[in-house]
């Protein structure tokens, strides 16, 4: 049975998912929840935060954006490239790789989609940005981008030499930083304090899944 | 060269490191970071933490920084203690539904649990005016999701099963601070979050670190 995701195109957390499904080359079949109806009935008995998006993969349900990618990499593993450190590498690998993902989940998303939330989701439902709160959160981004330049400055990806998936869970907001207003690689004043950054955020929104 | 933690005692995420550590018996050395002078801020602390945040740890020479990552390192260091079984699976589907577990924590509990605690609790702490507005949507949210664990925790003893795993005791070092910023959400949510969540404040791993980390050499 085709593996089926429930979700929305325009979600980011249901695009950070359908990015691991392109890059792995699984076939899916997207099933569009439309906005306001995650609190269905058929819909909290999978996912009970009434959320998007979760998929069903022949039976196994499974919710958060970030552990569906996490399971889709386990689970086909003969599928495109691996996107995580293979078992061999040893624990210590594995924990810089843990320590990337936790990064990206901590130090990056909550300032990022906070910022777009101001510039894009309350103008959709009538409300007016809070530039005060948009200038507060920029300043901690931008602190937050001077800790991601003193690690890409050493290493090509987050979690060494290779791209994983602690690298491609920041492409949905990246991809929604022109949109958002958030100037934080078009700006040549800032691009100069977080070069490294600069070049890893165009090479990752470069990538062929996201074009596609 | 004995494991040594860098942070500050009452942290919650150092603490959340500590448990985790005596959880599973590792004797480790606490170093205390001076963070009311900005010790974490140092060029010589960013060499090894680069965003300038507690804890890290130094493990014979490996550093590690993200106390998740950090407590993730130790389960897959050390061996679980005789008679316990593993805080993280190993099957494909038992991890999938850790890692379910572990996301719901940071999408659906941190967000909303911190900023709470933020309000009410640190900014006090730091003579720094409460922000009743964030406050009061930071619980209604909190609130709204917990209804979520309440379903789960009524199918299952657990976050992600009948056992016991990483992801239950992250939620302890902010939900044991909700109390003392005004909420008791999570003994008045609803009987299974109240089950779940006195289960947890009762692990003797969080009990000796929840006053203040600290060395431990033997257990």
């Amino acid at each position: 049975m085709t593996l089926k995701l429930y979700g929305r195109l325009q979600s980011t957390n249901t695009q950070r998912v359908i990015l691991i499904l392109k890059e792995k080359k699984i076939p899916y079949e997207l099933v569009e929840v439309e906005f306001g109806q995650n609190n269905q009935p058929e819909r909290l008995q999978f996912q009970p935060f009434a959320e998007i998006p979760y998929i069903d993969d022949d039976g196994f349900i499974l919710y958060e954006s970030r552990a569906i990618a996490r399971y889709l990499v386990a689970a086909y593993p003969e599928h495109g490239p691996t996107l995580v450190p293979p078992p061999s590498v040893g624990v210590k690998a594995q924990a810089l790789f843990e320590q990337a993902l936790s990064v990206e989940a901590f130090n990056f998303y909550p300032t990022v989609s906070s910022i777009l939330m101001e510039r894009l989701l309350k103008p959709f439902i009538g409300q007016t940005p809070d530039e005060a709160e948009i200038a507060t959160l920029t300043e901690k981004l931008d602190t937050r981008l001077a800790g991601y330049e003193r690690v890409l400055s050493k290493s090509k990806y987050l979690a060494g030499d290779e791209v994983t998936l602690a690298d491609l869970f920041h492409i949905p907001l990246l991809t929604l930083f022109g949109l958002g207003q958030i100037d934080a690689f078009t700006n040549d004043e800032k691009v100069k304090k977080w070069p490294s950054v600069a070049r890893w955020a165009n090479e990752l929104v470069q990538r062929g899944s996201v074009q596609s | 060269m004995v494991l040594k933690l860098y942070g500050m005692p009452v942290s919650t995420c150092t603490r959340r490191v500590a448990t985790v550590l005596v959880e599973y018996k590792v004797p480790f050395e606490f170093v205390s970071i001076d963070v009311a002078k900005g010790e974490h801020k140092s060029a010589a602390y960013l060499q090894n933490q680069p965003f300038g945040q507690v804890p890290y740890i130094d493990d014979d020479g490996f550093i590690l920084f993200e106390s998740r990552a950090i407590c993730r390192y130790i389960v897959d260091k050390y061996p679980a203690p005789a008679g316990t079984t593993p805080l993280v699976p190993s099957d494909i589907k038992g991890k999938a539904l850790f890692e379910q577990a572990a996301s719901i924590e940071y999408s659906d509990f941190e967000p909303y649990a911190y900023p709470t605690v933020r309000e009410k609790v640190f900014k006090p702490m730091r003579n720094l005016p409460t922000d009743k507005a964030v406050y009061d949507s930071s619980i209604e949210t909190l609130d709204a999701k917990l209804a979520g664990y309440e379903a789960i925790l009524g199918k299952q003893k657990y976050l992600a099963g009948n056992e016991i795993i990483l992801a239950d005791l992250f939620h302890l070092p902010y939900a044991t601070l909700l109390a003392k910023a005004g909420s008791d959400l999570m003994t008045t949510k609803g009987p299974n979050v109240t089950r779940w969540y006195n289960e947890l404040c009762e692990r003797p791993s969080w009990n000796a670190v929840k006053d203040g980390a600290k060395s431990f050499s033997s257990y």
